[in-house]
């Protein structure tokens, strides 16, 4: 890989060198996607809580979120069909609590073909970190209407224009019971990084939604652009913040998208901490 | 504990009920289920048991969840299984793919019935023989499985099963059926000393020397597997993968994954071998038959000896790999082979047709299932067939 700066060595965030594997860099991003700057946030985090390799895991699932992080991370890496990554999650974490779990998912592994097991994640409130990138579409294979595609879009399997309107990750796992739940855009750095490791210290499972900007696909065949400021500054003409948006009229607020933290529950355990509670006071009582 | 009876470890339970123990024998420590009858037992048994045994038994939202974080569990270390039956079983295959390419130690429990589809819930089928071996989608498989014929055998291969799954680091099905399953029988559970356990084998070579999966020399078995959080920095996907488990593309690396996959089991067949044969020095006919048919198939064959008529009896254990060559065998030395099954579409016939390379002529006694052969069903119809009627 050729590099402009000639030697690649020197060109190397001293996190990158820390965390992720040299021999798997560059990363399969497109260029002007936002998932590599989520991925630098995500380090930032690791580094800012002290985590190493061999303490944290990195999860996947299928698509641009999971095919773009997976064995990056010098740790161990798990990358789960596609929509099964908190289904293998539940099975990795309930089996080594000792550890710390970041799931890289996104919003098609998520919330449509995962549906199911992350309205389960929520419930049961898995301790587990889930990053999930929403891109508005699936892009790896295409371009294809995602469930968070918004209404009207012309993608190659509505090219008449979506019908369906999109659905929103963060009321549904504010509903079925995560303890911390934000979104942000992938350009809102430190509050992204400021999420993460609250999601990271949280006791429970804890849902991070970015939205992502794909000039490859979303903006091609959506914005009709693949010019990845203006994709950014389309999320920023779209979202208001939580703040902002207390003092605006529904009308006002129609087709936008909220950003912030909605959800940061400190009173509610899981299913992980729960079920060894029960071993142990089963053994207890046993001996 | 199971309520005992009689005297020490011994106990008059369900097959079912039986596969929870073995399991729990056998180290299993993570346990994931859907509720399906006739598997639920398992399920309700390993519910009450595990937390005793400080195992992890989870009721997961579906079949997929259940079997993907069986994986996971397994990933992480434990020795772990999921149990199911037919409608549940083709959901668990899209997982168990997952679990094959990736070597990954588990065991499925497939407690057949009535087929297809939601068939007759409560009844006894065997019509799940081809689907747990060619149904994960893609091929390239190294299914190994395991079916017993009754509550003890329930017991004793459901320990087979988890020591298999660890020497050749893959998932592991154990085929039984609704009548074995709802069983009750005596069950001896033998004292943990004379069980032989394998455990996960650990690299005794550092992260860097390591390499996760075996690929330059396809076929190897009892490769070691070191789990998460233990510095190998281990990588599992859905993707075609190096040995170091790099996603890869390349023609060279795909073949190389599956040769290997497929060859873990093809190239030791003499471990994966296990029949039961009775009778057969002498046979002039044969019947073959496995789980809850082997039994009125073994009482057909009695009443015709004692009715002077030379017949033999053999009964895959590991069905899967499928036993050819004792098949093989039966078939030159006897004339007709009779295999009684619960189906109407002819599995196992079609199996022993095969292994049979026209040796001997093979027919097929079916039926939908909901009840088992009884014994004079299998005598008529060998009796038809040797009169060639």
């Amino acid at each position: 890989m050729k590099n402009q700066g000639g030697d690649l060595e020197r060109t190397i965030h001293p996190l990158a060198e820390k965390y992720l594997r040299q021999e798997r860099m560059p990363h399969m991003a497109c260029p002007g996607c936002g998932i590599g700057q989520v991925v630098h946030s995500t380090l930032i985090a690791c580094d800012e809580l002290a985590l190493t390799p061999e303490n944290t895991v990195w999860v996947q699932g299928v698509g641009c979120s999971s095919r773009i992080t997976y064995t990056l991370w010098k740790g161990d890496n798990i990358d789960a069909h596609h929509g099964r990554i908190f289904a293998v999650a539940t099975g990795l974490k309930l089996s080594r609590p000792d550890l710390n779990f970041i799931c890289f998912t996104g919003d098609g592994d998520c919330m449509s073909i995962g549906g199911n097991h992350f309205l389960h994640a929520c419930r049961r409130n898995l301790d587990v970190t889930a990053i999930m990138f929403n891109n508005a579409i699936y892009g790896m294979t295409g371009g294809q209407v995602a469930p968070t595609t918004p209404m009207g879009a012309m993608t190659p399997t509505t090219p008449y224009g979506n019908i369906e309107d999109p659905m929103d990750s963060v009321q549904i796992a504010l509903a079925a019971g995560a303890s911390y739940v934000a979104r942000w855009r992938s350009t809102d750095f430190r509050q992204i990084v400021g999420s993460i490791k609250k999601g990271i210290q949280t006791k429970g499972f804890s849902f991070i939604e970015i939205l992502t900007q794909c000039p490859t696909q979303f903006g091609r065949y959506v914005l009709k652009t693949g010019d990845p400021i203006k994709i950014v500054q389309w999320y920023k003409d779209n979202t208001v913040t939580l703040k902002k948006a207390e003092k605006m009229t529904p009308e006002e607020l129609k087709n936008k998208m909220l950003i912030g933290e909605f959800a940061h529950r400190t009173d509610r355990t899981g299913v992980v901490e729960r079920y060894w509670d029960m071993i142990r006071k089963m053994q207890g009582e046993r001996t | 504990m199971l309520k005992q009876e009689c005297s020490i470890n011994k106990y008059f339970v369900q097959g079912d009920e039986a596969i929870a123990e073995g399991a729990i024998a056998a180290g299993c420590r993570y346990f994931a289920g859907y509720p399906i009858t006739p598997a639920s037992e398992i399920s309700e048994t390993i519910a009450r048991r595990f937390p005793e045994v400080g195992g992890v038994a989870i009721q997961m939202e579906d079949e997929l969840a259940s079997i993907h974080s069986v994986g996971g569990a397994s990933a992480a270390g434990m020795k772990a299984m999921t149990v199911s039956s037919g409608p549940g079983i083709s959901l668990k295959l899209e997982g168990l793919g997952w679990g094959i390419k990736n070597e990954l130690p588990y065991v499925v429990v497939d407690v057949q019935r009535a087929g297809p589809s939601n068939g007759v819930a409560t009844r006894v089928g065997q019509g799940d023989l081809y689907t747990v071996k060619y149904g994960s989608a893609g091929g390239n498989n190294s299914i190994i499985a395991l079916s017993p014929m009754n509550v003890q055998e329930a017991f004793d291969l459901t320990v087979d099963c988890f020591n298999l799954s660890e020497i050749f680091r893959t998932p592991v099905f154990l085929l039984t059926d609704e009548t074995v399953g709802h069983t009750r029988e005596l069950l001896v559970i033998p004292d943990p000393s004379e069980l032989k356990i394998v455990p996960r084998r650990k690299p005794t070579v550092p992260p860097s020397e390591f390499l996760m999966y075996p690929l330059n020399a396809p076929g190897t078995i009892d490769h070691p597997f070191p789990n998460i959080g233990e510095g190998y920095g281990i990588c599992v996907s859905p993707y075609t993968h190096t040995a170091k488990g790099y996603a890869t593309t390349s023609e060279m690396d795909q073949d190389k994954m599956v040769t290997h996959l497929v060859r873990k089991v093809t190239d030791h067949l003499d471990r994966l071998t296990r029949v039961q044969e009775e009778m057969l020095d002498d046979a002039e006919y044969g019947i073959i038959a496995y789980g809850c048919e082997a039994r009125p198939a073994m009482e057909a064959m009695k009443k015709a000896r004692s009715a002077g008529i030379k017949v033999g009896f053999l009964r895959p254990i590991i069905i899967w790999p499928f036993p050819d060559e004792p098949v093989y065998r039966m078939a030159c030395k006897v004339k007709k082979i009779l295999v009684p099954e619960l189906n109407r579409d002819g599995q196992l016939s079609r199996e022993v047709q095969r292994a049979a390379k026209g040796q001997a002529e093979v027919y097929h006694l079916g039926s939908g299932g909901v009840e088992t052969h009884q014994p004079v069903h299998v005598y008529d119809e060998l009796m038809r067939i040797i009169q060639g009627k």
